[in-house]
Formats: structure tokens, sequence, C-alpha cells
């Protein structure tokens, strides 16, 4: 691998507008990468995903030069219809669109900020990956005081003109203060065997009010990795919620650091999972100051030779008196070819906190179905019910009434 | 000035004897084997043990296996690098080297010991309905009702004399649950192990007492490498207990034990320790790196094993007593109580391994730091694909006690069957301004009412243990605490 | 309307029902009384269908072999059992769910669906007429509900699928006086020439507001003796070491 690396990354810069000091910046994090290659089982982390492993054999060879100058025509039908929102359209990894059309110019700015790069050094080896050959860093800042009168939706759609292949994506987001940002990413794969890093970086000032959706729904074989990096200042509020469910592989990693009082962190997930397909969400977050909440709930439902991984981890440094944690993971296993795995930590260093975590699994609780029966509905009805019922909990959680709806609609649960 | 400072240190120890009331020594002559570790020394063990070879070969092969093993690093408590080549691995009182025939023939100063300890050996003054094996630095020194256990046809003896008595049975089971290449502690345990105790409960046989094992480090610059191994056979139940102290000593003294447990169709093994070893000064001087590993074989149908701790001493404990369910409607439990104050660290837990239909297992854990301790739950919950309608419920609860102390909750939770149901449920708290308030309010002085709390946070697992040890436990678990509240 | 003969019903090696037999006919209010243990909610449980038990004997409702009904079929031909304890359903719409069910149960009848406005209105009705808190349905399924709530709701789920045949599984325990009143407001509203109850019970209070047409006494699993209401006060009296 490390040969293909150095060729593809040279192929990848040698026409670039980049000079030699920022492209010689960028090598030092491949270089970081070679020497750490894809993570694997031995580190902690992905101790229940061997992601080297599942490349190996579900990929094989990576390319990892991605050719982004010719332009991709842009299919109006993967829009989502009946739903007004501002978009950024990427095509295999080539940003081909933003189109801010319901806010104020003046109150959003995009720009480029290689600097960032080196707040991102240290985090693991596909961070530097991405930042190895994400050519552009694009920032996108919320002017203070601004709030987005519509949703910003990102399209992630890949095509067939990539197989093997690895796409990387960086994205970088300032609220200033007192400003709110509602972001929902869909992932829309055409493309087959490829292996996408996606990394967003925000940060959000005092007052802020971030709320991510994450939308993996449909079917491909493609392994994706995404890590997001949540800095909150005081009084912020952020808010994502995962749907995991398409891709072969898909692991969401959420490092939220609650750097100023009153700040809270939101995640909540669903896993819905069959044909042989390996999901994950690892958060961690990371009490650092007083009077900081977060609240955590994942729940999974598992078919098929499906396997769930939930790494759940709540911090509290010695500073954070007064810190409220909860997390909530659970799941359900149709089949004994199904695995999930958890596990929920807490790591605490402060006494005068509220901090629990509770973690459940098994089957459908055969009492309920029986009551459900008892009133009409037959087994399958009532498993339907069960299961619907079980995530819609999890969907309840979104504070975004339209959105919640959006995704609800999405997925065809009922209420 | 010279007298007011000796005045000034002698308080100091009598302000160090009152934290830990086990802190003396005793002077007796000791036969020890040279330092280090090498094939000699594993040798000289045996030899002196009078075991047979295939013992010897079987710790040679443990020794030959410990040469690529890595001291392991995943656990959170650090520890200083240990020399293993300055240490003694095997020490005994001289007036052992033939051993006693009765209790008459002990060192008296021995007697003295375990009467300071609260352990009397003296069948008249023997403890209620304990039968009692106490082992002093290496060797096993007395075992008490013997002969009421004989007529049962328990075996409850050293696992030296087991060794000599009953080969076939040893020879069966020894590194049947925990292999001799389990990992590098487990098998140094395997290398040099020294004495320990041994028991087999027959078929059919509820054994009428508790046993009890009483360990005490005393020699200086001496690891201890006990071995334990237990036996129930078909239809048996036994109740076993163990508890240690060592003396206070400034340099840190390695603890690497090994226990076993068997139990076949329908019996059940209840084990129970009070580990108080000497956890080191307050400023985090000297004590005992008790790495221990403890492993139950549920190897029958409808058996049980249920481990109940009250972890208090040591300088840093590290042990994860486990239950192996391969019997169908096996049963694992774990109860335990880890307290950490002072610079006292802890990584503690279980593994419940479902492999058996029907299996059940259920944790309950309550960890207490104070002062600039740090205590880790570490467990593991593994429902394998053919462990049909099993079930495991794990409750960890931590306590904090100021924010200079760490508490860690690790669970690794694995599922693979669809009709198995887990739940986990964690916790940490502080003691409530309130509850000590209603306590003072009550009479009670600031340090009693935490005791007390803290008690009740505890009682789940304090109602687990024997009576005769709940009482110690219950004070133990104020003493540990002791000047953590301010 | 219900026909069981000999029932018997062992769970695992443990015999539990034995030699049961009851008859009970349209528009009849049948009483079954007894201690802790004497197999009241097994009864119940294998009426409505729930497996796990080791059974023979017969059971016709109606003239059709129960044993050959699932669960939801039972509930489609009218009967409906009031759980002792009735279960949380998370995540779950009360309102949802009811109207899930009366449509399921009417589809099976041949009956024309409820579409949300129907629903609406026989629910509001039913709410006021039982004074359920109408607020209490939009929650989840039993989420949250005392048990006093939980036994109404069922009262309430009971009104609106109008059944045939209601088994109240020791729906009184735990009530105050109102929360009684209240249950047997419904279940008066809800007798008819056709509709018939068996009411399981452990204490005769409930039978001070419903009165029964039967009263048998379950001990050990079997029917030890049968009288009129006067039976229930007797036992009251005498408790059921009294009775010979």
């Amino acid at each position: 691998m490390e040969k293909q690396l150095i060729r593809d990354f040279e192929k990848s810069f040698e026409n670039s507008n980049l000079d030699s000091k920022k492209i010689n910046f960028k090598k030092e994090f491949l270089n970081k990468f070679i020497k750490e290659g894809l993570p694997g089982k031995n580190l902690e982390n992905w101790k229940y995903s061997d992601l080297s492993k599942i490349i190996k054999t579900e990929i094989g060879d990576l390319s990892f030069y991605n050719n982004i100058s010719p332009p991709n025509k842009i299919d109006s039908s993967m829009y989502l219809s009946g739903f007004e929102h501002n978009s950024i359209v990427f095509i295999n990894g080539r940003a081909e669109k933003i189109d801010l059309q319901f806010e104020e110019k003046d109150k959003v700015k995009i720009s480029e900020d290689f600097e960032l790069e080196k707040t991102s050094s240290n985090i693991n080896s596909l961070v530097n990956l991405n930042n190895a050959f994400t050519e552009k860093n694009f920032v996108l800042t919320v002017k203070e005081n601004y709030s987005f009168k519509k949703p910003l939706v990102i399209y992630h759609y890949t095509n067939k003109k990539i197989k093997s292949q690895n796409l990387n994506l960086r994205l970088n987001f300032e609220l200033e203060k007192n400003t709110s940002l509602k972001l929902i990413d869909i992932l829309d794969d055409f493309s087959e065997k490829n292996f996408i890093n996606t990394f967003y970086n925000f940060k959000l000032n005092q007052d802020a009010i971030l709320k991510n959706y994450k939308v993996d729904i449909k079917n491909n074989s493609n392994i994706k990795y995404s890590f997001t990096n949540i800095e909150q200042d005081k009084n912020s509020l952020s808010e994502t919620f995962i749907l995991s469910s398409g891709s072969a592989f898909n692991k969401n990693e959420i490092n939220c650091n609650l750097n100023g009082n009153y700040s809270s962190a939101f995640v909540n997930g669903i896993l819905s999972l069959n044909k042989k397909k390996h999901h994950e969400i690892r958060t961690s977050v990371n009490h650092l100051t007083e009077s900081t909440k977060s609240y955590q709930l994942i729940k999974s439902v598992l078919e098929n030779n499906a396997r769930a991984v939930y790494q759940g981890k709540i911090f509290v440094s010695s500073d954070a008196q007064k810190t409220d944690g909860y997390q909530l993971s659970k799941a359900i296993l149709l089949e004994d070819t199904t695995e999930f795995n958890a596990k929920p930590e807490l790591e605490i260093y402060a006494d005068d906190v509220k901090c629990s975590h509770g973690s459940a699994s098994g089957s459908l609780n055969e009492n309920s179905i029986f009551y459900i029966m008892s009133r009409g509905l037959n087994y399958k009805e009532a498993k339907e019910l069960l299961i619907n019922g079980f995530l819609l909990d999890v969907i309840n959680k979104i504070t975004d009434e339209e959105i919640k709806n959006l995704i609800k609609s999405m997925i065809g649960l009922k209420e | 000035m010279k007298t007011e400072s000796s005045q000034n240190s002698r308080e100091k120890e009598i302000e160090k004897l009152k934290k830990y009331k086990y802190g003396f020594s005793t002077d007796i002559e000791n036969t020890k084997a040279p330092k280090g570790l090498n094939e000699e020394v594993i040798r000289f063990i045996s030899n002196i043990k009078k075991e047979p070879k295939w013992l010897l070969d079987w710790r040679l092969k443990a020794y030959q296996r410990l040469k690529v093993l890595k001291e392991p690093n995943w656990q959170k408590p650090k520890y200083p690098k240990i020399n293993y080549q300055d240490l003694y691995y095997y020490s005994a009182p001289k007036s052992f080297k033939e051993k006693p025939k009765s209790l008459d023939e002990l060192d008296p100063k021995l007697l003295e010991t375990y009467k300071k300890l609260g352990i009397p050996l003296q069948e008249q003054k023997r403890l209620n309905n304990i039968a009692v094996d106490a082992v002093f630095d290496s060797v096993s020194v007395a075992t008490t009702f013997k002969d009421k256990l004989t007529e049962k046809g328990i075996i409850f003896c050293s696992i030296s004399e087991a060794i000599q008595k009953h080969p076939e049975l040893v020879k069966k089971y020894l590194g049947s649950v925990i292999p001799l290449t389990d990992h590098f502690f487990a098998t140094l345990n395997s290398a040099v192990f020294t004495d320990g105790s041994f028991v087999y409960v027959p078929p059919g046989v509820r054994c009428p007492m508790e046993l009890s094992t009483y360990f005490r480090i005393n020699a200086s610059d001496t690891g201890q490498f006990e071995r334990t191994l237990i036996i129930a056979d078909k239809g048996s139940y036994v109740s076993y207990l163990e508890g240690c102290t060592a003396p206070m000593r400034d340099e840190n003294q390695l603890h690497a034990a090994n226990v076993e447990l068997i139990a076949l169709d329908d019996a059940e093994i209840k084990y129970s320790t009070v580990q108080n070893w000497y956890p080191g000064d307050k400023d985090g001087k000297g004590g005992i790196y008790n790495f221990v590993t403890k492993r139950g074989l549920c190897k029958g149908i409808n058996s049980k094993i249920s481990w109940t701790q009250v972890e208090t001493g040591s300088a840093i404990t590290w042990k994860y007593p486990s239950c192996i369910l391969k019997g169908d409607n096996s049963i694992g439990e774990f109860y335990s109580i880890a307290i950490t104050n002072n610079h006292q660290k802890a990584d503690t837990g279980t593994k419940m391994i479902h492999l058996g239909k029907n299996t059940k297992s259920k944790i309950i854990s309550k960890g207490i730091s104070a002062g600039f301790s740090d205590m880790t739950y570490r467990g593991l919950v593994d429902i394998s694909k053919k462990a049909d309608n099993s079930r495991n419920y794990t409750q960890c609860d931590s306590l904090l006690m100021g924010n200079k102390c760490g508490a860690h909750t690790v669970p690794y939770i694995t599922n693979k069957n669809s009709g198995s149901n887990l739940a986990h449920e964690a916790t940490t708290s502080k003691i409530s301004e309130e509850q000590l308030h209603y306590c003072q309010q009550r009479g009670l002085n600031s340090e009693e009412a935490v005791g007390l709390i803290v008690n009740g946070f505890c009682k789940e697992v304090l109602q687990q243990l024997p009576m005769e040890f709940a009482v110690e436990a219950q004070k133990l678990v104020g003493i540990s605490l002791e000047g953590s509240v301010g | 309307m219900l026909k069981i003969n000999n029932l018997k019903a062992k769970v695992g090696e443990k015999s539990i029902l034995n030699d049961f037999s009851l008859d009970i006919k349209p528009g009849e209010v049948h009483a079954i009384m007894g201690p802790n243990g004497s197999g009241k909610s097994t009864l119940s449980n294998i009426l409505s269908g729930k497996k796990g038990y080791d059974v023979s004997g017969e059971i016709k409702f109606e003239g059709i072999d129960l044993f050959s009904l699932e669960t939801e079929e039972r509930a489609h031909k009218g009967i409906f059992l009031a759980f002792q304890y009735p279960l949380e359903i998370p995540g779950v719409n009360t309102n949802i769910f009811l109207k899930t069910s009366l449509n399921a149960i009417r589809k099976a009848r041949g009956e024309k669906e409820l579409d949300a406005l129907e629903f609406l209105k026989l629910v509001k009705q039913k709410s006021k007429e039982l004074k359920f808190d109408e607020e209490k349905l939009n929650r989840q399924l039993n989420v949250g509900f005392s048990g006093g709530e939980k036994k109404k709701n069922e009262i309430l789920q009971m009104s609106i699928l109008n059944p045939k045949l209601s088994i109240l599984d020791e729906t009184d325990s735990g009530l105050d006086i109102d929360a009684l009143k209240t249950v047997a407001q419904g279940v008066n509203a809800l007798r008819k020439k056709n509709n018939s109850f068996l009411i399981i019970t452990h204490y005769q209070r409930l039978l001070d507001y419903i009165k029964p047409d039967h009263v048998h006494v379950l001990m050990n699993g079997k029917i030890t003796k049968s009288g009129g209401p006067e039976l229930a006060l007797e036992l009251e009296k005498k408790g059921y070491e009294g009775l010979n």
C-alpha cells in the first residue's frame, strides 16, 4: 500500500496550485498515515470493527488518487422534494454546487482555510489520511446573530465512475455567537466498493445551536468512516442524529468537547441493519467544565447476519462539577446470526455529578407481542408495531419538527 | 530537638498503625530460595516441596512460556517496572523445614501472629464453624477441623499436601481453568507457585462449615504466589472464604495468585474474599501489587459459581474473578465492593462467558473512590451464539468522594444470541449533603455518617458474605475511608 | 357462549388447572374467586391464547374450538382480556395502537374500518364516559401511567373494542374506590343481552358494583364451589379456609 499511497499522492498534487510548503505539510500527514496504516482490531477503538481487514476482504487494493478536475452533471432527481432547503452537492467527492438561496449573502461566508489542518493532527490515522489527500479545506462561517432560515442539505452523491477508490472529504463549520444551523447529510450512493472517509469539524461559539442529521439509508456496498469533531463554547447546544442503515460498513465517530459552561450535547442514533451489514457508532463526550449536559440514545435492530457496535464514552474532568451525563443503548436481535457489541464507558474525576449509562440487548418481548395480539393484531403486525415503537422513540428525540417528519417518511415509520 | 523529632516519628508510627492495624511484621527466621527467577529456583521450589516429576515439568513448561510473554499493559493503573530477578520466590519459616505434625509444634511466634490477626489456630479457641488454612509467606502453616471434614470425605488441605496425597485430583484439574499459557502473571504463578489451598468436595456432600484460608505476607522482598484449587463434585456445595493481610513496608510487594474453581453437575461453589493487603501509606509509598487471576468453570449442568469480594487493600489491585458458564442452566454471580483511598489504584471486575443454554449471570459492582485514588470497573459479558435463552444482569455503581479521585466504568458487552437478554446499568454519584446532614443531625460524626451511607450503598454485596465475614467487612469499609471527608 | 370442559393445564411438571369446567351463557356475568396461586391468571392466559402451557380438555367459544385459534383470532372473535399487569409498550402511541387494533378486528369481522375522524369521535365519547384523561391517549402505551391509569386504560380499550366476552383479570387490585367505580361503570355499560363477562378477582369488593350472576370458587386448579352473588359475601366473611 505504501508505494501506491506515495504514487497517488504525487499524482494528486502534481498539477495542484498549492505551494510546495503546503504540499510538504500534507506529506507529513501522508507519512504519519503510512506509519500507522489502516486501523485494525489491535486498537481499542477498532476492537469490534477491524477496518483494515474489512477493506482488504471487501475492496482489496485501494486507489487513493481521485481526479476531481472534470465537473459532473447534477441530476435534479437527487434533490429532496417538497422541502425547501439550501444545498451543497458533492459528486464522487468533488464539490459541484453550493446553493444558499434562502440565506442572506453577507451572513454566511465560505472560505478556504489551510491552517485548520494543524488543529487536527493527532486524532487518528484516518484523519491523517484525510488531511493528506483533501485539497480544499472549506470553512462555512455563520456570522454573529444569524440563524439559517432553511436547513442546509449536503448531498454526498457517488456514481459508477469510481470503484475501489478512497475518497476523502473535509468540511469545517464555524458558528459565531448566537447563531444556528440545521444540517442534513444525505448519503446517496450508486457506486460500489469504495472507501469514503469524511471529516467534519464544528466550532460552536457562545449561544450557537447546531443540529446535524446524518442519513445513510440507500443500500450500497461502500465502506464509510466519518469523524465529527464538535467544540462547544458557553451555552451552546449540539444535536447529532445518525440514521445508519444503507452502507455495507459505516462507522460514525462523534467527539464532542464541552468547553464552556452550560453547553450541552445530544447524540441520538439508529442502527437498522440487515444483510451482513456492519455499522458502528462511537461517541466520546468530554465534559471539561462546570454545569454541562449530555444525552445519548442509540438503538439497533438487527437481522440477517448484521452486526452493530456502540462504543460510547462520557468523560468528566475534575473541573466539571455539576455535570449531567446520560447514555442508553438498546438492541433487538431478531436472529441468531446477528451480533451486538457495546462498550458504554464512564470516566469520571469529579464528585458532584450525575452520570449513568444503560445498555440492554435481546429479543423482542414476547409478553408485549402477546398483549398486542390479544388486541387483534397478528404476529408479524405485532412485531412491526413493536420495532416501530422502539425506533420511534429515537426519532422523537429530533427537535426539529419538519426534519423529524422528513426522516420518518424516509424510513416509512408510522405514528 | 532530637527528642522532639523522634517523638514525632513515633507518633507517626502510631498514626500509621491506627490506619492499618495489620501492619506489624513478625521476626521469624526464614528459609529462602536464592533471589531471582530462573530454572534453578524453580527446581529448588519443586525439590523442597518434594514434588513429582510431572509437576516440575509443568512448572518448567510455564517458565519457558513466560520467557516469551509480555506483561499486560492494557489495564489502567500503571506500575513501575518490576525487577523479577530481585525477588525471592520462596520463603518459609525455618521451623518449617519439616512441617509440624500438630499445632503444638508450631512456632509460638506464628501463633501469636495469627492471634493478632484475629485468626486463632488452636482448635480450643477456634472460630465457630469455620475451618481455617493459614498460609504464612509461601507455606501453609496449619489447617483446622481436619477430622470433622475427613468424616464427610471432604479434602481441605494445602495444595502441597494435596500434591503428595491426592496427585490424581491435582493432575486432573490443575491448569484446567487457567491454562499454563494464559497471561503473564498467571503463567508466572504456574512456574513458581509455592502453596495455597486445595478443596475437594465429593458427590452429594454439602460442606458443613465455611472453609477459610488466611494469607499473610511477612518476609520482605518476597513475592507471594499462592495457588488455590477447589473442586465441587456432582451435587455438592462448598462455601470458601479468603482473607489477606501484610505488614507495612516501604517497598512494593508482588502478590500474583491463581485460583481455579470447578463445579460439576448440580454443584455450587461460593467464594468470598476480604482483601486487605497493605495499601501503602497515605502518600502512596509501599503496598502490595495484587495481580490475581481467579476463574471458575461451571463445567456441569445446573452448576453455580458465586464470587463475592471486598477489596479494600493493596496499592494496585488488578483482578477479574470470572465464570465460564459451560454447563446448561449454569449460573455465575459476581458481587464486588472495591474501595480505593489515598493513592490506591484498582482495576477490577469480572468476565461472564455464556456458552451453555439457559445460563444466567449477575454482576453487582460497587466502587468507591476517595483521596487521590483511581478505581476502574472492567467487565466482559459474552453471550455466544449457542447460549440460547441466557440472561445477564449487570449493575455497576460508583461513588466518588472529592474531585481528586477517579471512577471509570468499562463494560464490554457482546450478544450473539437473539433469544438471550442482557441488561447493564451503571451510575456514578456522590454522598449527598442532605444525607450527611440528616445523619449528623441524628448525632453521628461525619466519618460515622459516611461509613453508614457507604455501607448502605454496598448493602447488596455485603449481604452475600457469610455472617462471620460480613461484620468484619462492614468495619473495613468504614476504616478504609477514614480521613476521606474533610 | 364459552364452554370449558375438563381443562387441564401444566407448566413443565407442575399441574395448575385440573378438570376445570365452566359454562358461560350469553349475557351472563361470572365471577371466579380464589386465593393466590389457585390458577386464576393461568385461566385467563389460556383463554386468551398465551403459549407456554401444556393443556388438554376442551374450550369452545360460540361452538368453535378455541385451541385452533391464535391469540389475535380470538380477539377478532370477540374475546377481550383486561390484563392484570398491562404491559408498557414504549414508542407506541396509545391512540394509534387502539385504532390499529380496532380496525384489525373490524376488518376480520368484515366491517368497515374507521377513518381517523370517526375513530377520534369514538375515543372522545368513550373517554368522556369513563372519565379517562384524553391527553394520556397521546402518550406511549401505558408508559408512565400509574397503576390505576393502566387499569382504566384496559377498560377504555374494552369499551372501544366492544367484545362479546370480556375477561377481567384482577382488574380491581390496587384500585382506589373512584377507579373501581369507573371500572364497574365500563363493565355495566357494556353489559347487554349478548355480552358476557368473566371477572377474576381476589376480593368481593368489585362485585358490590358489578352484580354477578354466578360466583365460583377456584382452589388448587378446580372449581370447588359455585353459587349466586351471596357466595362472594360468604367468602368475604369466612375466608377461603372457611369454605368446605
